[in-house]
């Protein structure tokens, strides 16, 4: 009878244990603002976490595009009202596929790469051979990457967005022959600024805090062996997945629904 | 040459001590590992810590390096608590240290040059000329001035290890660490490091604490020798008094002879009745 309770017990103080660790983590790590002699550490990490994932979010944004533009035809041709297809796919992709679908593949792609890289770092001691040459690896090693997550998300989104209302484009007005005056018009018309561009926009930069975080710090409190980061890496994509979509809900209600 | 050191059983005591341990506790988790250490490191001296594997004698260097918080105890660095710093403070007094770790822990992402000349970046506003002579020297005093421009994955563990004691004195630091410096070395990089500590030492007069548990190169190169065991400094004296020390867990371990105080055998049940078990009896 008290073992289930005990064992409840101690998951709930591991589960605050460490959600109160990374909490300090991140306190510590984002007061390491971009210096201007760690300008190159951040530059360079833009590059792998932002530039390098800019390839997959583009091509998964415009297939995704291209599928709301055949699938929101067929929809709305019953209806005689293809020439909405410009908002559909523009409020679809703005408000929510752009910021979640970015999200998930920058976990992919990003986060499991943070997480592998920072532990394999602390398997091999170079994390604890930084401190005690005097250098903070939360400033110099983590910092850098978290500030770069948090801003390179946000700026993919937008890519995802233009290149995914583009490929919708490509199916709707070039390929189904939907007229292109509609497609463009309505959609300048039904798409507000703050409403819909700027919600959007809110979403991936928390987004992107959240998962650069939960990868950063994945990598950092993981046991620095080949299991332990095996399982970080995992638990990374796991927990970004879930973050982003549980965040993606609670967002959205606030934005958009009666809470809001 | 150690006027400064007493009777090997009394505590050792100097003017000039530069790590003081006292009464040092330990423990991870049930697993206490140390119960109530007292060491004194001296200035400008080779002191090796030496005892069976396990008895947490890495857990000691982390302990000295602000990495590690005791339970009870205090280390104190040339008169100031490590476990009573800031974080910034503790920041602060590691660039007074350096430490040569068991795998090397070179930066894979630089080169060998990158790797001797971060702590001189990071800590200096040399201008890059200086930066460039200070990283060659410290090269050259290790033998790999040549290999300047290799990433650590093409050195071999000894050369990796040789590179990362050039990097732990690039600052000239007060004090440097050295972690199970001699294993998995073949003869002549063990050769080559014994010599390499000892002349890097006297050279620039640094205050060293190697952790090993070789015992004919650490004892070759050490001025004053602490052993640990279960918890606590089972003996501490020059090489020369330990060799005829009489206490006999000091001779095993000394000696390396296989069984002693220290078991051969991990504890265990009767062998006999071990192998005649029957298979509901079997564990």
């Amino acid at each position: 009878m008290m073992r289930p309770i005990a064992s409840l017990g101690r998951s709930t103080l591991d589960a605050l244990s460490a959600l109160g660790r990374a909490a300090m983590f991140l306190a510590q790590s984002a007061v390491g603002i971009p210096s201007r002699e760690g300008w190159h550490l951040w530059l360079r990490q833009m590059h792998f976490i932002g530039v390098m994932s800019l390839a997959i979010v583009l091509v998964s944004g415009l297939f995704i595009g291209m599928v709301l533009g055949l699938q929101g035809y067929t929809i709305l041709v019953g209806f005689g009202a293809e020439d909405a297809l410009g908002q559909m796919v523009a409020l679809s992709l703005l408000r929510e596929l752009a910021p979640v679908v970015a999200a998930l593949l920058f976990a992919g792609r990003a986060g499991s790469a943070l997480t592998a890289e920072i532990g394999l770092m602390k398997a091999t001691e170079q994390l604890t051979s930084m401190e005690m040459i005097g250098v903070d690896p939360l400033r110099r090693i983590v910092a850098p990457r978290l500030w770069a997550g948090f801003i390179s998300m946000p700026l993919l989104t937008v890519g995802f967005s233009v290149v995914g209302i583009w490929g919708g484009y490509l199916v709707g007005v070039q390929w189904l022959g939907v007229f292109d005056g509609s497609y463009w018009s309505n959609m300048q018309s039904s798409v507000a600024f703050v409403d819909d561009i700027l919600n959007g926009m809110l979403k991936s930069v928390v987004f992107g805090l959240v998962v650069t975080w939960i990868a950063v710090f994945q990598g950092y409190d993981l046991i620095p062996t080949s299991e332990g980061i095996s399982r970080a890496t995992t638990r990374t994509v796991v927990y970004s997945s879930l973050a982003v979509l549980g965040l993606d809900f609670v967002l959205t209600a606030l934005m958009f629904g009666e809470l809001g | 040459m150690f006027d400064n050191y007493r009777d090997v059983d009394e505590p050792y005591v100097t003017d000039t001590t530069l790590v003081d341990v006292e009464g040092l506790h330990f423990s991870r988790g049930e697993n206490d590992i140390f119960r109530g250490v007292d060491l004194r490191i001296p200035k400008g001296k080779i002191t090796a810590v030496m005892g069976p594997s396990g008895t947490g004698k890495t857990t000691l260097l982390k302990l000295i390096g602000g990495q590690l918080v005791p339970d009870a105890g205090r280390v104190c660095i040339d008169g100031e608590d490590v476990h009573g710093l800031s974080r910034r403070a503790l920041f602060r007094m590691r660039r007074r240290m350096g430490m040569l770790f068991q795998s090397g822990a070179l930066f894979s992402d630089l080169s060998v040059f990158e790797n001797v000349a971060f702590p001189l970046r990071v800590h200096t506003d040399l201008p890059e000329a200086m930066v460039r002579d200070i990283v060659l020297m410290k090269l050259q005093s290790v033998g790999l001035r040549g290999a300047r421009n290799l990433s650590p994955a093409e050195l071999s563990g000894g050369m990796a290890r040789r590179v990362a004691l050039a990097r732990a004195v690039a600052l000239d630091p007060e004090l440097v660490l050295y972690d199970e410096p001699f294993v998995g070395q073949d003869p002549i990089s063990m050769g080559v490091l014994v010599q390499l500590i000892k002349t890097v030492n006297q050279a620039l007069g640094l205050t060293a604490v190697i952790v090993s548990h070789d015992i004919k190169e650490t004892l070759s190169i050490a001025d004053y020798v602490y052993i640990i065991a279960d918890g606590q400094v089972m003996a501490h004296g020059t090489p020369q008094t330990l060799d005829v020390n009489r206490d006999a867990r000091v001779k095993q371990f000394v000696h390396g002879e296989p069984d002693g105080p220290v078991p051969f055998h991990y504890p265990a049940p009767d062998f006999y009745r071990d192998i005649l078990a029957t298979k509901g009896e079997r564990s």
